[in-house]
């Protein structure tokens, strides 16, 4: 078959191109139709070159046009409705920001990034690279980092460690000093993940010893009351230099292994996942279990996209999956997303695109997916030399990754165009 | 009435009897004689028998009479005359064709009849006058005496030899008198004989006569009208009918009687067992059957059939049983010119020694598809989770791994190595958390199983390190340095076997808390699952190669008082007092408490290198140096289960998963072979064991790939250390 024919559609309408079907070569490519919409468009008016990427049914086109259709069961006969987009176009390297050591965690925001290292210090850095703070502090890796609260003058960060506790920190910007509030001791284990809720007053920490634990982000000037062993002056000395002591306002357990990943999927809502290959859902307020999603293999990162509502989820094999929380029956798996070659270890959705998702894997690259794209990502962003741990975006339009190679890559990406087509 | 004839004749037989006077025709016959000489009397004859119901009073005799009289007399030359009037009604014989002569206005025989009889006595047996010189009574009443016999056997004989008409004379029974038989008597018996009529005139085969045209023609015989009792229903056989049916009602007589289909003839086979085989069947051999003539024999064969001057050379150089061709194909101009075949006889004869020296037994082949001789095992994709791809690599050591161990979480891994480096892991990240320099080659480490005592048990050259990691919890690890501290020396010093030490302060802010110095290199050390007490064996050859410590107590004691060969390695049971001693072609089982040896195992191995008891108990795999692996079952037998021989080289290591039904053994080959080792609880069910992926990843260094297993305590997932310095975890 040489030819087909198709009818083009798009939402821009700057790119409108007129709605008639046109017969175009069955085994033509993403960039032999991008050329046809370009002549059609230069035809018209004066027009710029612009890149398009091409969707039928809601899938990304890949590979030659027949193959597609053959591969989902297109009719090659009738006339197709190809839709087009503005191409996405590659997140452009910007920084690499060198650490001392392994970088577990990376939370960004608008004017900076924080990291967790495996130096045992959590940094700040200005988004050009530069290094702002160095937080010492923890007597193990830091495994988690988090944003509370960013104020022009003083910021409440919080950092998680193997030494099993969670420090709530306060930076003051514009001394560029930063002292231990709080130190969150509960854990009888590594705590492996951290996150706030959206009002900014509460977080919740998953650690090894397979207990979730929700405390109190408002600093005060009390300590909590701590029921502990009198015999241990000397350690007592210790954590009074790191700030008061806080314990958890509750405690979730249920999780048969390590807690791998939690976060707010709502004000009131917890997600967490584990290496007893479930992912859980609870009731912050009252400490429930709401739902529980079995998958068959160890849950190493999840996240949740308010646009899309959806959770994704790496696992230590080569998926990543979509979830959708609100069904009850339980595992459900809507998307495999499958690409990469070795565990995943970090996933993450777009702030700002229902669609769009990175992650980070052993096999040290990174991916920036398309949900209607499941065999290929759209692009794969390979620059680290050894596993990728972290991966991290913000809405300002920068994506971040962390790994063993002691480095963080910044990529900017074009946020733009990241509505167009959605 | 009886013609007047037969009445007279039978008169004149009596007077011709009264007076003696033999030779009456009729006589002999009635009295049923047998003639000398006579066949025995063909079928007409069986005539009598009817028509003399003996002793049954005069009626009967009398009818006997008449019809005998009648039979007779027809025979005798006048059938139509002699018709007897009873004859219609009796059983007639086919032979005596008296029925359509029979007139119907003839009436019955007269109740008195005329007796002619001489003898009175009526038919009786006559031996009944055996004893008496008399033989009845005539019609006077006067005796008939039995006429002189005085014959003996030779004069009978002489008799016969000399009386030409001895084969007619017949003897009167009821008088007892010879009769000389006539030759119309004669001629008459023959023909009897012979089946045909008595009458020599009489014709049966005189042509018929219609008594009406067997055409149909236009006026009727009779026009009467129809009998109204041919159109009205019978009364009688309504009345018969009726009884019948309230028979049938009052279930007297049953209608249509189901026939009983039980065969009536008695089945010989019916009790023999069907399948044994007996006599010449057994050995029914078929003859084994000729080939079927093809082109090459034929008198003018296709060319290619033809033998060329090479192969005729080469056929004739074969020795004639390796023939393929016992002839030379050869070819004719017509079949006319073809001669005659000059091995005829001798090949009829070979194929008569053939079937005559054919087998006499039958050898029963036994025809199995190798197929169904490999047993069914289920496909490994049903058998999941194992693990299947290389995950991570652990790298940092530089030189080979020899040993690991994990901690009873599954958070930490610790490795020791040639480059006399203990390094601690995070499992998840393959991030080296810790390295220790002990100052050796590092043989084995062990994990403390019990989750509640962070320590490790460390070989180095002849002393074990019991090393606190400081890694997870820290109120545990604190806890275990307080439960080292906490020991007492006792009062009296204790003989032992080893040195207990405790680190120096150098070597405890490395982490090393006590040294246990052996005389001799220790070579392995495993710990027992409650985490209290230790074995560890020492290349020895004496009686001190297993020693078996206590932590808590740190006291030291030899289990055994003599060596039974090479200890290669020990394990302790995980859950009663048993304690295995691997020696390099058995392994021994003892019970601690008991203090004896409760079993020795034949591995069937040449030397064992290595031992992992299933979680449950019952269960130990046994890795050899020959590349096997022995499966044992203790609760079946001291012999393996099952050998597997999947590895092409020397089998450095096994071991057990703690819950997923797994089992993987490391080859010097540098493959990791996952096998499924599901045991049952059903002690009847077998273990079933399914090899499921062979993982490979480490390259081959010094001939040496794998060097040790591990599994992870939670996830289906297999560490394995190498000899090219890497650990690597499979997933």
């Amino acid at each position: 078959m040489a030819q087909l024919t198709a009818r083009f559609r798009t939402d821009n309408r700057r790119y409108a191109v007129e709605d008639v079907p046109f017969s175009v070569p069955a085994a033509s490519e993403t960039t032999d139709l991008s050329h046809l919409i370009n002549k059609l468009l230069a035809a018209g008016h004066d027009h710029k070159y612009v890149e398009f990427d091409f969707l039928i049914n809601g899938q990304f086109l890949r590979m030659p046009l027949v193959t597609h259709m053959e591969m989902e069961n297109i009719s090659t006969e009738e006339v197709v409705e190809i839709e087009y987009v503005e191409k996405y176009m590659a997140p452009q390297p910007e920084e690499c920001i060198f650490h001392d050591d392994w970088i577990s965690s990376v939370q960004a925001t608008e004017e900076w990034i924080l990291t967790g290292c495996y130096d045992q210090t959590a940094r700040i850095w200005s988004l050009e690279g530069k290094s702002i703070m160095t937080i010492a502090g923890h007597t193990e890796v830091v495994k988690d980092v988090a944003w509370v609260k960013q104020d022009s003058l003083s910021c409440l960060l919080l950092s998680a460690s193997m030494d099993q506790t969670v420090l709530l920190w306060e930076w003051n910007v514009e001394k560029n000093k930063v002292k231990a509030l709080h130190c969150c001791r509960g854990h009888a284990g590594s705590v492996d993940s951290i996150a706030v809720d959206c009002t900014r007053t509460k977080f919740c920490s998953g650690s090894w010893d397979k207990m979730l634990k929700i405390w109190s982000a408002v600093p005060t000037e009390e300590e909590d009351e701590m029921e502990e062993a009198a015999n241990r002056p000397r350690k007592k000395q210790k954590t009074e230099q790191l700030g008061l002591t806080r314990t958890p306002l509750a405690t979730l357990s249920g999780h048969t292994e390590a807690v791998s990943s939690v976060l707010w999927s709502d004000t009131e809502e917890i997600c967490s996942a584990s290496w007893d290959h479930t992912i859980k859902l609870w009731d912050a307020e009252t400490g429930d279990l709401k739902s529980t999603l079995t998958g068959n293999k160890v849950f190493n990162s999840v996240s949740y996209s308010p646009l899309c509502r959806r959770l994704a989820s790496g696992s230590t094999d080569r998926h990543i999956r979509l979830w959708d929380p609100r069904s009850k029956d339980g595992s459900l798996v809507l998307l495999s997303l499958t690409s990469h070659t070795g565990w995943v270890t970090s996933v993450k959705w777009s702030p700002t695109h229902e669609h769009q998702l990175i992650s980070g894997s052993l096999d040290n690259i990174v991916k920036l997916w398309d949900t209607r794209s499941c065999k290929a990502p759209l692009y794969d962003l390979a620059a680290h030399e050894d596993k990728v741990l972290c991966v991290d975006w913000t809405e300002a339009g920068l994506l971040l990754s962390g790994g063993a190679d002691n480095k963080l890559y910044c990529y900017r990406y074009p946020a733009t165009a990241s509505d167009v087509g959605a | 009435m009886l013609p007047a004839s037969i009445i007279g004749d039978r008169r004149r037989r009596a007077r011709r009897h009264f007076r003696n006077v033999p030779a009456v025709p009729a006589g002999p016959f009635h009295q049923r004689t047998v003639m000398p000489g006579a066949a025995p009397a063909p079928e007409p004859w069986d005539l009598w028998p009817h028509a003399d119901p003996g002793g049954r009073g005069t009626k009967g005799r009398d009818e006997a009479t008449g019809a005998l009289g009648a039979a007779a007399c027809s025979r005798y030359g006048q059938p139509k005359k002699a018709a007897a009037g009873r004859a219609h009604a009796r059983p007639c014989h086919p032979g005596v064709h008296l029925l359509e002569m029979v007139s119907p206005a003839l009436t019955p025989l007269p109740s008195a009849p005329l007796q002619d009889i001489r003898n009175t006595v009526g038919n009786i047996p006559m031996e009944w006058y055996q004893d008496f010189p008399h033989i009845g009574y005539n019609l006077e009443g006067k005796k008939i005496y039995k006429p002189i016999r005085n014959k003996d056997e030779l004069d009978m004989f002489l008799e016969k030899m000399e009386n030409p008409d001895y084969w007619r004379t017949v003897q009167d029974k009821m008088t007892g008198a010879d009769i000389k038989l006539t030759d119309e008597q004669v001629d008459l018996v023959h023909r009897l004989q012979k089946g045909q009529f008595g009458d020599v005139h009489f014709n049966p085969y005189e042509p018929a006569v219609d008594f009406f045209t067997h055409e149909v023609m236009i006026h009727p015989v009779t026009n009467r009208p129809a009998d109204k009792r041919s159109f009205i229903p019978s009364l009688i056989e309504k009345e018969k009918v009726s009884k019948l049916v309230h028979a049938i009602k009052m279930g007297w007589i049953k209608p249509r009687k189901p026939k009983d289909d039980t065969p009536t003839y008695y089945d010989l086979w019916a009790h023999e067992d069907p399948n044994s085989i007996l006599g010449r069947h057994k050995m029914h051999v078929p003859a084994p059957k000729m080939k079927l003539p093809g082109h090459e024999e034929s008198y003018n064969p296709p060319p290619e059939y033809l033998l060329s001057e090479e192969e005729k050379l080469a056929w004739e150089q074969q020795e004639p049983a390796e023939r393929k061709l016992n002839f030379v194909p050869q070819q004719y101009r017509c079949l006319r010119a073809v001669p005659a075949y000059s091995r005829f006889i001798h090949e009829r004869f070979e194929r008569c020694l053939d079937l005559y020296l054919c087998p006499r037994q039958r050898k029963m082949r036994v025809n199995v598809d190798p197929e169904d001789l490999i047993p069914k095992l289920p496909k490994p994709r049903d058998l999941q989770p194992f693990p299947t791809t290389q995950a991570l690599v652990y790298r940092g050591h530089t030189s080979l791994v020899r040993c690991l161990s994990i901690s009873p979480s599954g958070q930490w891994l610790v490795s020791g190595s040639d480059d006399c480096t203990v390094r601690f892991w995070e499992v998840c990240t393959a991030r080296c958390m810790k390295t220790l320099p002990v100052g050796g080659v590092v043989k084995s480490v062990a994990w403390n199983p019990n989750p509640t005592i962070c320590l490790v048990a460390i070989c180095v050259e002849q002393s074990v390190l019991l090393v606190n990691p400081c890694l997870g919890d820290k109120l545990l690890y604190g806890a275990t340095d307080q439960l080292l501290e906490s020991y007492v020396a006792p009062e009296e010093e204790r003989v032992q076997p080893v040195q207990w030490v405790t680190a120096t302060m150098e070597e405890h802010s490395k982490g090393v808390r006590l040294v246990v110095q052996h005389s001799k290199a220790v070579k392995q050390v495993t710990w027992h699952g409650k985490g209290d007490y230790f074995a560890s064996v020492v290349s020895d050859n004496s009686n001190m190669q297993v020693l078996i410590h206590q932590t808590s107590k740190r006291w030291s004691q030899n289990p055994f008082r003599k060596s039974k060969g090479l200890v290669q390695c020990v394990l302790f049971h995980p859950i009663r007092p048993y304690f295995f001693v691997a020696t390099q072609r058995y392994v021994r089982v003892y019970n601690l408490l008991k203090q004896e040896l409760t079993k020795k195992l034949m591995t069937n191995c040449k030397w064992v290198s290595s031992m992992a008891i299933h979680p449950g108990g019952d269960n130990i795999i046994c890795g050899s140096y020959d590349s096997k692996l022995a499966w044992f079952d203790l609760d079946l037998s001291t012999r393996p289960y099952q050998l597997l021989r999947h590895h092409k080289k020397a089998l450095r290591s096994v071991a057990f998963h703690k819950h997923y039904p797994l089992f993987a053994s490391g080859s010097d080959d540098g493959t990791v072979i996952v096998c499924h080792g599901m045991v049952y609880n059903d002690l009847l069910q077998n273990p079933l064991l399914v090899p499921v992926k062979v993982l490979k990843g480490h390259a081959m260094t010094l001939d040496l790939g794998v060097l040790d297993v591990l599994f992870h305590p939670t996830q289906p997932w297999v560490f394995s250390s190498g000899a090219d310095s890497t650990v690597r975890l499979y997933t």
